[in-house]
Parts: C-alpha cells; structure tokens; sequence
C-alpha cells in the first residue's frame, strides 16, 4: 500500500509555523471546529485513491464476514465494588444443611460469583459424614427453576403483596373457629418453636382452635406407634448399620429412601469393605428389586403380605414366639436360614429393619431385634431420629374432616402435597374449595398450591437460613449461599408474621437469621458464628431409661391376594418432589436403567407366561397393561425386572404430576419430538408416567404403599428411554470380576483376579506366559514415572449404585440434558454412567461362566429369576495407549503428559471414529445444538436464562457436532495444581478429587496421583482386588476396578475360582507371575 | 500384426465400418435426446433433489437426524461411503490394469466405466464430509499451514489416510478418464454444426489435431497414467478397510481386511458397470460393441472375485473361531445368529452364493440373468458393508452398550438421493460425453471385428 509517505497534520506541521509549536504539545489543540474544517474545499483534493479505496473496500469487507463468523460477544460487567468472599473466577464453599421433608445431609455448597453451582456431601460434619443422594446434589438446579413462585400470589395466579396476603391470613386466624397446620415432618427446632407460638397466640383466644398436624408423603406412623406399644414412646430410633455383622431388611430400601438413607448408606459402605475389620453379612426380602436388595449377599423374593411370615419364621428360629402367618416358599425359607444362622453367630451385633408401615409388621421387627439384643447395640432408643414425624390417623382424620365439609376455617400447608400425595387426593383437591382461607407455602403453583387461597412461596432451601435436629443429639445449620432470587419469604419468617411475633423484611429479611440464632444459644449455648462455619454441632443427651415391652402383633397384617401391587421410591425421583427436574427425570434407575418415566416392574419369568414383550430397544417398546387397584386404573409400560417376587407387580411413586395445569417447572412434562410439551386430553401439557398414591391401602389405619390388585394386559405398545438395553454381562470374566469373601480370605489373587496370560518365547526360545501387560504395540508412554499421572479405582465391592456419582457429574461438567426421545435413541450424554449387570443361569456368578464348554451365548443372555447383581462405574478411562487419539484425524483428542486422555472441543470435527473405537464406549457426541435446538427448550437448562446460572464457568458448553467425554474433572486437577504452587508445595494426596469421588457416600471411588507412590489410589490399584477391565485389548487404562466380593458361599464359584496346581519342574517360579513351559 | 487365436469371437460385431463406429458413437450426443432420457434424468433429478434437501437439512440441525447413536457412531453413512468407493473401483481396473495386460476387449467399456467410477467416488466423498459433526471445519482434515501454532493432522489415523487416498483416486482417475476423451472431443468438434457445441468442444478436445505426435503423446500418456493408477486400485480400498482394520473392534481389527475389500471392489464394481451398461447399449443402440463377449468377460472377473470375498467370509469365520479371543468369536456368531442375522444371511447370499452361478456358461452369457445377478451383487456388497459396520459396533466389548441401528427416514433419504443424483450425472454424460472410446475402438476393429474376420484377407494372413 502506498501509506507509507509521510503525512502531516496540517500546513502548520509542514511549515512549522509558531502557532503550531505552541500547540504541538497539547492534545486536543483548539484549533479549527469540525464543521469549518470540513467544509474546506481543499479537502476534496486529498481524496484516497481508486486503488487504496479498492484494497480497504476488500479489507473490511474479509474482516466484516470473518468478524460475523464469530458467535457473538456476551459483556460481563465487573463489580464495581468487590463484594467480600467473592474473587471472580475462585470458587467459595459453603457449609449448609439440606432437608426437604425426605432427604437429609450436611451438605457444602460451592457458589461462583455469588451463585451456587454444585453441592456434596459433608464428610466433616454433620450425621451423615458425607452421605448424600442424587436428588440432594440435583436440588441446585430446582434453585433456578422459572416456574418456582417469585412472590405471593392468589388462586388466580395473580401476584399480591406481601403485606395483603399477611392481613387477610391474619384477619381470617383471627376470626376462625378451627385453625389447622398441615405439615410435612418439621425436624426445625426453630420452626417447630415458631408453630407453637402461632398456636399458643392463637389458643390462647379459643382453646383448641389451633391444631399442628403432620403428613409425611411416605408415611412412617406404624414404626413410631409400634415403638410407642414397646417403649412407651412414639420415637423412630437411630440406627447404626456401621456395628451391624447381620443385616436383615425385610422390604427396606434403607440405602436408597429408607429413614436416614443418606447416613445408612455411608455407614453400610463401611462395612462392605473385605480388607476392613469384617464384612457384614446382607439379607434382604422384599417384591421389587431395590437398590438395597440389588446388594444384598442374599435376597429372597416374597411378596409384602409374606413380611409378616419372614419376620415370624425368624423369631420362631431365634428362641422366640408368635404366630406363623403362612408358610415360606423354599427358596425363601432357604435364605431365611441362612439369616438364622448368622443372626445366631452375630447376637447383639445385627439389625433387622422393616420398610413396611404397618404397625405389627413393625412390633414383629422390635420384637425380632429385642431377641438378638440390637437394642442398645446396633440400635440407639436413645437417640431418637425426628424425621417422619407424620401420624396417619391424625392426618387421616384431618382430610375425612375435609372431605365431608367438617374441616378447619384456615388451612396452612407447608411442605405438603396431599392433592398430589394421598389416596383420596382428587377429592380432597375439590373439598380445599369448601374451606374458607387455605394458604399453600410450597415453592411452586403444584397440585395442591395452586388449589388454595393464597401461595405464600418459602425460599429455597439454598436461600435461607433454617437450623434442623436430625436427632436429638444434633443440631444443624442451612445458611443461605444466595440473595433470594424472587419475592419468596422464608416459612419462619411467614410463620412468625402471621402469629403477630414479627414484621415482614423483604429480601434481606433478618427475622429468620435472628429467630434461629436465639433458639440456637437457647439449646447448645455455643457460638452460632462457629456452628455456622461448620453447619452442625453435637449436643448431649441423657437416657431416658426406656424399657421394652413384649408386645405381641394383633395380626393386622396386609392382606394376600393373587397379584399384590407394591409402591415403590426411585433413586431419582423418590417421592415426586423433584419431578420438574431434568436431570433427575434423566438419571437412570439403578435398577431398571430407565428415565422420564414409571411403569411396571413384573418378573420377566411371569411376563414370559402372560406374552408380554421381554426386550425393547430404541424402536421396539415394551407391552402395555392396565393395573387396577381400588377401582383405580393406571396403564402403563411392563418393564421385565428380574428379581421381582413372582405374584407382584411393582410401581414407582413420584410420577404422574402437574398434569391439570399446575405450573410445577418446564421439566415436569413430555415433551414432542420436535419440541414443545406433548398436550393431554385436557389440553395441559401431560404429566410423565402416573400417579400411583392414589392407589395406596390403608391398613390399621395406616397407610402403606402395597395393595391388592389386578392386572390386565392392553393392547398397544410404548417406547421406553433406558441407557441400557441388554442386562448380563455374557460371562465376560475381563468386565466384571466377582468372587466370595471365603475364596478372597483364603486364596490368593491367581484364583479370584486371574491376569491375563500370554505366550512369548523367551530369550533360550521356550514358551513362557507373561501378562498381557508386558505385551506392547508402543512405546510405553512417557507419564509412567514423571511428574503427575492421575489414576482412579473404583471399587465394585463398595459401589451401592445410588447414582450420586452420576448427578455429580451432571452438574460439576454441564452435561446437557437430551430429554426422553434422545435417551431412547440412546443418544444420553452422561458422562459417567453405571453399568448394572444381571447374572444369568449360565454364569456362577457374574462374569464367571459355570462351564466354559456348554455356556450359551443366547441363554446368558437373558437375566436369572432372582439374580446378583453388580453396580459398575464406567466413565473415560484416560488410556495411556488410547484407541481414540489415534484415530482422530485432526488430533482433537490428545494425551496429556499428566496421563489424561483430553479433548480439545475447538479442534473436534466430529467424525465420530474416537467413540466407535473406544472399548469402554464412553465418548458422547453432541447430535444436536442442545444449548438452542428447539427439540431441547423445555428441559435443557442451558436453555432458559435463569436455568443457565447453574452451569460450572470452568466447564465449556459443548457445541453441536463435537465429540465429549470424562476429563477426570479436569478443571479440578488444574485449580489443585495452582493452589499447590502458589502454596510452594507439591499437591497432597486427598487434595484432589473429582466431582463422581466427592459425591460416592461409600467411597467406592478413590482418585489421585499414580505416580506417587504412596497415595491411596497407588496402594488401591496394586492390590490383590484391582485389575483393569478389558485389560487384553492392550489400551493401558489409568482406571482399575477391584473385585466385587459378596459374603455368601457360592460352592460351584469355589470350584471354580482355583489356584494353578504347582507344576513338578517349575516349582521354583511359583507365585511369580511368569511360569516357564517347557 | 496382432495375433489371434481363430475360435475367438470378435469383439465388434456385424460390418461396422471406422465411419459406422463414428456414427454410431456421435449420433446420441449429435441427435435429440429421445423422451425416455428426459423422463430418466427427470427422475433421476428429483430423487438426488430429495437427496440434496436431506443433506442440508442435516446439514443445518445435526448429525443427529440420522438414527445413530453412543454405541453406532457410524452407519449408513459410511457404508454408503464404502458401497459407493468399492463401485468407484471398476473403472481404473479396466482401464489402468487391462490396458497394461492388454486386454482389448476392455476398450469398449472403459469409457464409461470411469466416467461411472468418477460419479462414484464423488457420491463416496460426499459422505465423509456430511457424517462430520462440523462440516465447515472439514478442511482441517488437511495438513495445511495453520494460525492454530504448530497445530498439524493426525498423520496416524487411517481416516487421514482415507483423505489422501480418495483425493489421490479421484484427481487420477479424472485425469486419466479426461486424456482418453480428448481424441474423441475433437471427432464430435469436427462433426459439430450448432456454434456453441462447436465451440464448448473445441475447448474440452485442448487443440487436438490427430497428428502422429499427438497420438504418440497420447499413448505415452496413457500408459505412464495407468502404471500410475494400477497401485491405487489396490491402494484406495486397502486404506478404506484400514479405518476398520486398524480399529480396536472385534469384527473390524480384522488384517484380512485390505484384499478382501479390494476383491469385494471390483466384485461390486463390475456388478454395477454390467447393470450400467446391460441398460446403456440396448437404449444407446451399441450392441455391437458390447455383446455377450463383453459380458462373459466381465461375469468370469465377477465369478472370481465373489470366489475371493467368500473365501474370505468363511475365513474370517474360522480365524474368529480359531484366534480364541472371546470378543472375536462373539463378534461372528452375533453377526450370524443375532439380531442383525438377515443382514449377514442377505450378505452370504447374495455374493457368495450367486457369483458361483456363474460357473454355468449359458448363464453368464445370458444378459437378463446377468443384469439380475449384478443387481443382486449390488444389494450384497452394501449388506456386507453394512454387516461389517453395524454388526460389529452394535455389540461389542460392554454388553452395557449393546444397541440396535434403525435408519432415519433422512438416513435413507440421503442414499437414496445419491443413487439419483449418481444418474443425474451418468445421464448428462451419456447425452454429451462420446460413450465409448471411438477413437481407441477403431484401432481394433481391423483385429477383433466380424467384418475383417470374414474378409478374405483375414483367411489370406492364416494361410
């Protein structure tokens, strides 16, 4: 270009005229006004010439498109001034408590830029040491949901002040005769305090016009009646399955939604550990196959109403007495034996739990664990758990009141969804009209809210301060990890409002902060600062000197019949309370490994006898069938679950909401192929799967989720999205490796966790076999011995299934949510995933085949009638000789010198070669644009302005077209890494965990530094457990599985699993791993 | 002179004359297109417009309108890409390596056996560049000087290897296909009265002007192009099958792979230069210059190469069996007991089972039967690609991730609308492109034609 003459500003620089020297200095020099200077006439004469107009003419217009090319420029403003704690870009924890009226934990809360993006459990604090469940983890996503209430409103759906709504709540308590507090289990002591205080102001003008009731939504009434006959108490008490040799569960999902599951399963997770002090030994009797009963060393399939003959046919073994109702069938009354047996060896070292809420079935299990001298041991009557505090006759007696128009003047619910949750909820929805003033406190415009007066929405639980007492020996904090994102009042707040006690202080409301600050010092007296910090203090407690009572059932027990239909809690959706979240509709079940949807769970044995269809794939579905239940009628999908107790039929609760218009959250409805929400009949966006409550008998008085039945099949098929279509591991011995405590204790590794041997020649040319390992296509790769090599073990031994490690993943990783029709299509995106295998009648136990000469492919293929199972983990599995980077033409996926297997999102093509050739298939490719495609509006969260505040800024979100994968959390690793270094330090092991570690509660999953050598994942991945699935192919993972051990005698499996017999002329090589042959 | 023996047929039948060969060959691309083209290319336009519309809808919502999945990264598409290479294969053969045997007979097919190889491999590439998640970074497949730093191609990955190979094939064999039309340009530019055709041809014929030099050059040229073609005849599939061959798959880690898909190449591209030209010389009127010789000639080369692929069918069988790896021999039964079974049975069927029919000389000399078989051939190589693909991904090492393959109504139409556009091209070709090698088919009709044979000088040289 010819730009390079030199210019002047004007004549005066050329002349270097005085007047310009006197400005040269100056900037802005006043020296001509634009509209004289453009006006000059000479200008014209300096035009750009036709060649330079032409070369910038080119130049901006390459540099408008290339500037178009790019995706548009988002500002971030900054703080202008920098709040405390907060450092953009670092994250800041939060310790807090969650409860939701089923789930408890101590949770921590991680919040960027003031916005909280992930939770896990605390190990530090709390009870539950860490514990969590998926629907704890996923509840950060409910925190940006749209659709949750953002300020008091009317039945109209019309906003309404605070203030107005107070006044005319107040006015009507006031004038009331009958006054009713419809809760769920409060376990707050503060709100507890705050409801009595309403009630007392309130009795105080009329007495008996206040009453609290409580409703649970899965009712626990019959353990705290049944306690009240033995103890004299109505307490539910703590149990400690960490002390417990035996543990027998009669219908008790106590791993997955039993009590205090969180707790249970940290504490079980101790003890399925076969290098700790003692393995306990698991039985487990129930219909459907739990979580629970899925790791269970025994299971026995019966149906709810043979509980009752379980639990006596035990007793009668133990020394004790009743009443047997029913006779066992065999394979029952072998397993039942067998816990006899043990229950004998392990006498005050055992708990026996049962999940029915029947009150004799629940004097049976008092009566059975006061025999084995539990009370005291493994079970604690002194330290009572206060959750679940519901009592069904009062709740019952409560809603017939209703019902026949004989209710309370003012209904307050909170935490309560009886129109969605209880049998008669349809009616009790029409009678909620009949009452004068009902105010609904529930977050969202759900079944029941959006029937009442007035919302007056709670905070949620990430928003506000609320203090808890799990049990009585404990007291727990939640503080608020945010600003309330809409108008919402903290229910203490609400309470004490309307019971005259304070005045309404918008967002940054102190009423609450203050309250549970004074109930604090009021019962620990400690530092509330301190106590906050940590979330949770210990509290003393003085034995109450209960004592027990032999009672004696009465023999209410449920009833039998031909077909018995139980109700079910699964992982992800429990009780419907999350039902508007996508990424637990999208979890797998642990069990079924089915999303977005319930159904029937039916033994395929039977469904093979009634011609139902046993398989299903992504266009074949599963046959349809009509359950009929108290004249109710659902119809549904029959999924083939092994396992399940012949004669019953199984289906989750949860499901079936919001479908008459209720605003519960995009993400609570089916969506189209194509996008938008698939309308009912009614002309409301339909609900996912059905609502089972209704269906729910009432036994005794109590109400328990199992019920006589009939089932009808119907013609018609339906698809259903499961992440896993084929369910045994075809005696595949290099996947899954299992074996007995007794062959673990007594052999060495060559019989349980044989390596895979080769032949080579030898340097004097004789056959040798040597480990696949030493076998190498490459060069080693240079991570072996320097610097970092990030490794992990997971342990099958410990793994439970729960999924936790899943949601983790989900939301520490954005992991899109790709909604039912994309899971059909087996298009999940899930980064990690759990593999569920079935054992077959062709294997001894899973992966070992029984015969290798006659073991069928097509019979392994197909899951035995009541079959082990294991859990398996399966996320990337960072190979130092991966058969992705090879393949990827452009070198997208590369290895990193710290062993990560890493893609590089920018240069991903999408060719899709790196996931077909992936042994593990754990690469998932973004089919669709899931951050915009329409297909995705409704239920990705990247997709709505508020549902974007929860992704983790240091993950990227993925664009259409490029291929993503497990990077071993590897924005983790980098922020360890820093903290290190800035520290001067090398990083300590434990430092660094992933999002799937931090969440496991068994610690099945340990993470760190390979390459030194006394880390804990080194020791784990060098025992005698640890080996690497699909070893032989040869691809070097940096991930080892250690051997499931179960407690059980298995014979055919010790026969099996042998030791190489000691070869007459190589005695010498023995016990090394190579072996000469000559 | 060239020697033959006396109870060969000839290669050109009934009296044709150098102006008969001329004439027969001008009149088509000289005359109306007769109503039956237009109805054909019509058709053919509408089907690669469908074609062409599933494309760019896939293009702009995602790879995912297509029925793959986590486990089947790949399905249709790449066996289209597979099918369409392996019938991509025919046309270098005849011309690269008969022309180095010297095999005359090949002259009246190679014609449009490239210019059908040419339409192929374009249809072939086509698929690799829409299967991409990100089609407008494609060029990042080639090792060009970057801004990314010293950002350069994976040069170990066989899908790179594919990008040389194809482009390699196609730019030769275009070229080689090009060179053997100029001749013939000039022929009908000589011929030409319209002003533009004159014109466009005398253009496309490069000055040609029939001088002995000319000539010289020209078979200079050719023979130099077809030693250079000959290795990538075996080179383009070799490399094809290294996507699978390299793998870690059970069913593709497979080193049988680089002959048994050359075989199946030729097998399948023969097949389809038979349904090709059964169709072409019955509408074009050239059925004295391919006849039943022709054909017989092309069903032995398809005789043997199914011989080849079946051999190594059953030899894969037995190695799977033999190699005592779990996956391996799972891999197998699966493919022949499995869901998928009625693929691998259609596979067996259609081409080891058929070509073996053409051991039987009435049958290989009967055109109906060979226009079916080449039909059948043609169905069996896309199963086998598809077998070999689908089967093997579907079922792999974690049974966790077993799946199933269903096509998308875009996966077919995608195929579908490259079969058309395939005849959009082939049609405009046959309607302005000289079918046959006019020129080269004169150099043997003093040899091979019926007229000479019965001459009496044809008896005078043998006595």
């Amino acid at each position: 270009m010819e730009l390079n003459r030199k210019y002047w500003k004007g004549l005066e620089e050329l002349k270097q005229t005085p007047e310009f020297i006197k400005h040269k200095e100056q900037e802005f020099p006043h020296l001509e006004s634009v509209e004289n200077f453009l006006s000059d006439e000479k200008l014209n004469e300096s035009s750009t010439g036709r060649r330079d107009f032409l070369k910038f003419l080119g130049f901006s217009v390459a540099a408008a498109t290339l500037a178009a090319c790019e995706a548009p420029v988002t500002k971030a403003v900054p703080y202008v001034v920098k709040p405390e704690n907060v450092t953009p870009g670092m994250p800041t924890w939060y310790a807090s408590t969650y409860y939701d009226g089923n789930s408890y934990a101590s949770i921590l809360v991680k919040t960027r830029e003031g916005r909280p993006i992930f939770i896990k459990g605390n190990k530090d604090y709390g009870v539950t040491k860490g514990g969590v469940n998926p629907q704890i983890i996923a509840s950060v996503l409910g925190l940006y949901d749209s659709e949750r209430l953002s300020s008091a409103v009317t039945k109209d759906g019309k906003s309404i002040a605070w203030f107005k709504a107070d006044d005319a709540i107040k006015a009507s308590l006031k004038s009331a005769k009958k006054v009713v507090f419809l809760s769920n289990s409060i376990i707050s002591p503060s709100l507890s305090k705050a409801v009595d205080s309403l009630g007392a102001s309130l009795n105080a003008s009329a007495a008996g016009k206040f009453e609290h009731v409580t409703y649970d939504a899965v009712s626990y009434s019959a353990m705290r009646e049944a306690n009240l006959e033995n103890f004299g108490e109505a307490l539910i008490p703590n149990y400690d399955f960490s002390k417990a040799k035996t543990i027998v569960s009669v219908g008790a999902d106590f791993l997955n939604a039993w009590l205090l599951s969180t707790e249970f399963a940290v504490q079980y997770g101790k003890t399925r550990n076969p290098d700790g002090e003692g393995m306990s030994k698991h039985f487990q009797f129930e219909s459907v196959m739990s979580m629970t009963g899925s790791n269970a060393d025994y299971r026995g399939m019966i149906k709810p109403s043979e509980q009752a003959s379980v639990l006596a046919y035990l007793i009668n073994k133990l020394g004790g007495s009743v009443a047997v109702p029913g006779k066992l069938s065999t394979p029952v009354q072998a397993v039942a034996d067998k816990a006899v047996a043990e229950l004998k060896k392990t006498k005050g070292s055992s708990v026996v739990v049962c999940g029915s809420n029947n009150k004799d079935l629940q004097l049976l299990t008092n009566y059975l664990n006061n025999l084995l001298g539990n009370y005291g041991t493994t079970i604690d009557i002194n330290n009572p758990i206060n959750l679940y505090k519901g009592n069904d006759a009062a709740a019952n007696k409560l809603f017939a009141d209703i019902l026949s128009g004989k209710g309370p003047d003012v209904l307050i619910m909170h935490g309560v969804n009886p129109v969605y949750t209880h049998v008669n909820g349809e009616e009790i929805g029409k009678a909620l009209g009949k009452i004068k003033l009902t105010v609904s406190t529930n977050a969202y415009a759900d079944e029941t809210a959006s029937k009442c007066i007035y919302i007056c929405p709670d905070h949620h639980g990430l928003e506000t301060w609320m203090d808890y007492q799990p049990k009585s020996n404990h007291y727990a904090i939640a503080q608020p990890t945010i600003r309330p994102l809409g108008e919402t009042a903290s229910i203490l707040e609400s309470v004490l409002v309307w019971a005259g006690l304070a005045e309404r202080g918008g967002k940054d409301s102190t009423v609450g902060y203050d309250y549970i600050k004074s109930t604090f010092e009021g019962m620990t007296g400690g530092d509330f600062a301190y106590a906050t910090h940590n979330s949770a203090v210990d509290m003393s407690i003085v034995s109450k000197g209960l004592t027990f009572t032999v009672v004696k059932p009465k023999g209410n027990f449920p009833k039998s019949s031909d077909l018995e239909v139980v109700f079910y809690q699964k992982s992800a959706i429990g009780t419907g309370l999350h039902a508007n979240n996508p990424w637990l509709q999208e979890m797998p079940d642990p069990m079924t490994k089915a999303t977005w949807d319930n159904y029937i769970t039916m033994n395929p044995v039977e469904m093979t006898k009634a011609g139902y269809a046993t398989t299903y794939d992504q266009e074949n579905g599963l046959s349809l069938a009509k359950v009929s239940v108290n004249g109710k009628e659902v119809t549904l999908p029959v999924y083939p679950l092994p396992g399940q107790a012949l004669g019953t039929v199984g289906i989750a609760i949860g499901y079936g909401r919001g479908g008459n218009g209720e605003k519960i959250g995009k993400g609570a409805y089916q969506t189209k192929e194509y996008g938008g929400h698939v309308l009912n009949e009614n002309g409301h966006p339909a609900s996912i799967g059905a609502n089972v409550f209704p269906m729910a008998s009432v036994v005794g008085g109590n109400v328990l989720l199992s019920n006589e039945g009939k089932i009808e099949k119907v013609a018609g098929t339906y698809a259903i999205a499961a992440t896993q279509i084929h369910h045994t591991v075809m005696g595949r011995n290099s996947v899954v490796r299992e074996t007995t405590l007794d062959i673990y204790n007594a052999k060495s590794k060559e019989s349980y966790n044989k390596p895979h041997l080769l032949q080579k020649l030898d340097e004097n040319g004789h056959h040798v076999e040597v480990p696949v390992s030493e076998f190498d296509l490459w060069d080693a790769h240079p991570v072996e011995k320097i610097g970092h090599r990030w490794g992990m073990t997971v342990d099958l031994s410990s793994c439970i299934g729960c999924g936790a490690c899943l949601i983790a993943c989900q939301s520490e990783n954005n992991v899109p949510v790709v909604g039912k029709d994309e899971v059909r299509r087996g298009r999940e995106m899930h980064w990690l995933r759990i593999d569920r295998y079935f054992a077959s009648d062709e294997e001894a136990t899973i992966g070992t085949r029984k015969n290798k000469e006659t073991f069928g492919y097509l019979d392994a293929e197909i899951a035995a009638e009541n079959p082990k199972v294991v859990h398996m983990p399966m996320m990337c599995h960072h190979c130092n000789h991966a058969p992705c980077e090879t393949v990827c033409p452009v070198a997208a996926t590369t290895h990193s010198n710290e062993g990560l297997n890493q893609m590089a999102y920018n240069r991903c093509i999408g060719t899709r070669y790196c996931a077909n050739n992936c042994p593990y298939k754990v690469r998932r490719f973004n089919w669709f644009n899931y951050p915009s495609y329409k297909k995705f509006t409704e239920i990705n969260p990247a997709q709505d302005d508020l549902g974007r505040m929860v992704l983790n800024p240091d993950v990227t979100v993925r664009t259409r077209g490029v291929m993503e994968k497990c990077s071993f959390c590897v924005q983790r690793i980098q922020a360890t890494k820093l903290n290190a270094k800035k520290e001067a330090r090398p990083v300590i092991d434990g430092e660094f965990a992933t999002a799937c570690s931090d969440a496991c509660p068994t610690n099945a999953i340990i993470v760190g530094d390979w390459n030194d050598f006394n880390s804990s994942v080194h020791k784990s991945s060098s025992d005698n457990r640890a080996y690497q699935a699909l070893e032989e192919v040869g691809v070097k993972p940096n991930v080892w599985f250690k051997v499931k051990v179960r407690n059980e005698e298995n014979d055919l499996l010790a026969k099996l699993q042998v030791e190489k017999k000691k070869e007459a002329h190589g005695g010498e090589h023995h016990g090394k791993e190579t072996k000469a042959h000559h | 002179m060239q020697k033959e023996a006396a109870i060969r047929e000839p290669l050109i039948l009934g009296h044709k004359t150098y102006h008969d060969i001329t004439e027969d060959v001008c009149r088509p691309i000289e005359d109306k297109a007769p109503k039956t083209w237009y109805v054909l290319f019509g058709i053919a336009l509408v089907i690669g417009l469908y074609g062409v519309g599933c494309i760019l809808y896939l293009l702009g919502t995602g790879v995912g309108v297509w029925g793959l999945n986590k486990t089947i990264g790949w399905a249709w598409d790449i066996t289209n890409f597979v099918w369409w290479v392996g019938i991509g294969h025919a046309g270098t053969l005849i011309s690269a390596v008969l022309l180095l045997f010297r095999q005359k007979w090949r002259m009246a097919i190679n014609r449009s056996a490239e210019a059908m190889t040419i339409f192929a491999v374009f249809m072939a590439g086509l698929f690799p560049l829409i299967h991409m998640g990100r089609l407008w970074l494609a060029y990042w497949v080639l090792p060009l000087p970057n801004q990314f730093g010293s950002l350069w191609v994976n040069f170990n990955s066989p899908l790179l290897w594919d990008v040389f190979a194809i482009s390699t094939y196609l730019s030769v064999s275009l070229v080689f296909w090009y060179i053997g039309l100029i001749p013939d340009f000039a022929t009908i530019r000589d011929r030409a009265k319209k002003p533009l055709a004159k014109k466009m041809y005398s253009i496309m014929a490069f000055g040609w002007s029939g001088r002995a030099k000319h000539w010289n050059r020209f078979e200079l040229v050719s023979l130099v192009l077809a030693g250079l073609a000959t290795p990538l005849v075996f080179s383009v599939h070799s490399i094809v099958s290294f996507d699978f061959a390299t793998s870690v798959i059970p069913g593709w880690h497979t080193t049988i792979f680089p002959p048994y898909f050359v075989a199946g190449a030729v097998f399948s591209g023969f097949a389809m230069v038979q349904t090709l030209l059964l169709i072409m010389r019955k509408a074009m009127g050239l059925e004295a210059y391919i006849h039943t010789k022709h054909v017989e000639y092309m069903n032995i080369v398809i005789m043997v190469t199914g011989s080849i692929v079946g051999t190594a069918y059953i030899t894969e069988l037995f190695i799977s069996w033999y190699s005592g790896v779990e996956y391996e021999a799972y891999a197998f039964i699966n493919r022949a007991t499995g869901p998928y079974w009625w693929a691998y049975w259609s596979m067996m069927t259609c081409n080891v089972i058929s070509p073996q029919l053409m051991w039987i000389r009435k049958l290989r000399r009967s055109l109906l039967f060979t226009f079916f078989i080449s039909i059948v051939v043609n169905i069996g190589m896309w199963f086998e690609r598809y077998v070999i693909i689908v089967t093997s991904l579907h079922r792999d090492y974690l049974p966790s991730s077993w799946s199933m393959h269903y096509p998308s109504h875009i996966d077919i139409g995608v195929y579908v609308g490259t079969i058309g556009l395939f005849f959009v091209f082939f049609l405009l070709f046959a309607r302005f492109f000289p079918v046959l090698a006019l020129n080269e088919v004169k150099t043997i009709l003093k040899g091979s034609g019926q007229s000479y044979k019965e001459s009496p000088d044809y008896h005078n040289d043998h006595h």
